[in-house]
């Protein structure tokens, strides 16, 4: 136990120790009037946390709630397309066009178009969230379902096992890791399609307290909303990170070659 | 009853457009309860000769029973078993959950419990144990062990120790003899070392390649059980000869049909 404490000390102090060191030289800076007033100092943008601090929660729950769902959308999408594709090889093609021109559509222009359709609440925020992390969705399910190596599928045959059997036994565990390495892309891709949507229109949301306090020069709240905005991309990566070490450690796996 | 009978036996198998005769023309029979070993040259469709047996792929021509049935009723009805040559475990399953698989799959219970059949292989202890934390020996074991579990009448093997050790490869092979005696099952064995196969085979059949035929067989009348010491025989270094001749006597002749490539 305590080594395993030291070992965690060892590899956390050196990125703390530096990330620290920076706040403290942009702090001095700004108090020596160095920086442009855009940029606060740290102190100020931690004290805005404590005076804002529920304002920021009344706004990031919905944006939490987009994401999530956004994330679960492109899933779903991507498990049937990648289900496909894997099946029926000549689909494989088309399916992955059909990512890549999701993948290249720019969201800030289209955000504006969807509006007319489905307004500026809610839908909107799902709909780009989904559509900016659907591609490495896409890839990393690809990949997986074919992860299943050649005498594994071979032995299935032998043993006569069924349609079901194969993808309960076979299929799935061995996508699994490289569905992880997916999701671990598309957690933060998906945090930022919410904020640009938000950006267009929302009545909560943390992209539009974003633009309010940009608005009002307020920036100490614009540096407080970016944290926090960075926090729920590191928090998605660092969950799925976090299943996929535990699912690794107990199949006795190593990690996906991506 | 569950001997194996091969009869006319081709496989083509399509490679861009071009059509390329694995197997010409196998004619092999294996008696119930004999143990078969299939050597020659890589290329000479050995490996693909046992995945037709196991109806892996349909032969292009002529007719396979299995116990006088074809390969696919044998397949579904769980008789056959087979070793790779990677052990090809599931890594996230222990070593009692991957021989317990073909049972799941079939939702039979067996006479013997996958208990047994790790003890049978030598690996009680490691029941619980993952595949990583096993040597290329065991896992190997754990491969033999699920081929048996459903007390296959057919037990197919594609060079299950090929990338094994020689020391270990012997001793594997002393105690694949022991557990085939006991099982009591058809053997097939697919090896490309003289030695083995004069070892463990009552009858060694031996392939030429390009395309796919059978080039000659030795029978092997050692006693069993057969013991390491017995390699040291003359009569086994005879017999390893006489495979050793049909062997190379086909590679000869097939030198001497094309001269550009015997220079070449």
């Amino acid at each position: 136990m305590a080594k395993w404490l030291r070992d965690r000390v060892a590899a956390v102090w050196p990125p703390t120790a530096a990330l620290l060191g920076l706040l403290a030289l942009l702090e001095i800076a700004v108090a020596l009037g160095w920086t442009p007033i855009t940029i606060p100092a740290p102190s100020g943008v931690a004290m805005e946390f404590g005076q804002s601090g529920a304002d920021l929660a009344y706004h990031i729950v919905p944006s939490i709630l987009a994401t999530v769902a956004g994330l679960a959308i492109a899933a779903a999408l991507a498990a049937i397309l990648a289900g496909i594709g894997a099946s029926w090889r000549r689909a494989n093609g088309p399916v992955m066009t059909f990512g890549v021109l999701v993948d290249s559509t720019p969201l800030i222009a289209v955000a504006p178009i969807l509006i007319v359709f489905v307004g500026g609440g809610m839908t909107l925020h799902i709909i780009v969230s989904a559509t900016a992390c659907f591609f490495p969705l896409l890839i990393g399910m690809t990949r997986g379902f074919r992860a299943v190596e050649g005498t594994a599928d071979e032995l299935f045959h032998v043993l006569a096992a069924s349609r079901w059997q194969r993808l309960v036994k076979l299929a799935l565990p061995s996508a699994l890791p490289y569905i992880f390495s997916g999701f671990k892309i598309a957690a933060p891709l998906a945090v930022l399609g919410t904020l640009i949507a938000e950006w267009m229109g929302a009545e909560r949301g943390v992209g539009i307290m974003m633009i309010y306090a940009m608005f009002s020069f307020n920036a100490p709240q614009v540096w407080m909303t970016i944290v926090a905005v960075c926090l729920m991309a590191i928090g998605g990566y660092g969950a799925f990170a976090l299943v996929e070490r535990i699912y690794l450690r107990w199949a006795g796996l190593e990690e996906a070659p991506t | 009853m569950t001997g194996i009978d091969i009869r006319g036996v081709t496989k083509r198998f399509d490679l861009d457009g071009r059509s390329l005769t694995a197997l010409d023309g196998i004619d092999l029979s294996v008696p119930e309860g004999s143990f078969a070993a299939l050597i020659g040259p890589s290329g000479c469709g050995k490996s693909t000769l046992l995945r037709l047996i196991a109806d892996v792929f349909a032969p292009s021509e002529g007719a396979i029973a299995v116990g006088g049935r074809p390969p696919k009723a044998a397949r579904l009805n769980h008789e056959i078993g087979f070793v790779f040559q990677a052990a090809t475990l599931l890594p996230w399953r222990t070593v009692r959950e991957n021989v317990a698989l073909p049972i799941e799959i079939a939702g039979v219970t067996p006479r013997r419990s996958p208990e047994a059949l790790i003890r049978l292989v030598g690996l009680q202890g490691f029941e619980e144990a993952k595949p990583a934390q096993l040597s290329g020996g065991m896992q190997q074991r754990v491969a033999i062990a699920r081929a048996l579990v459903l007390e296959p009448k057919v037990l197919l093997m594609d060079e299950p120790f090929g990338a094994l050790d020689e020391i270990t490869r012997q001793r594997m092979n002393v105690e694949l003899l022991r557990i085939w005696r006991e099982s009591g099952t058809t053997a097939i064995l697919v090896t490309h070392t003289i030695s083995e196969a004069v070892f463990m085979a009552d009858r060694v059949h031996v392939l030429s390649a390009n395309p796919g035929r059978v080039a000659g067989v030795v029978d092997v009348d050692l006693p069993r059980p057969r013991s390491i010491d017995l390699m040291k025989s003359p009569r086994f270094n005879a017999l390893e000869n006489a495979v050793r001749q049909v062997l190379f006597d086909d590679d000869e002749t097939e030198a001497d049909s094309t001269p550009e490539r015997a220079h070449g």
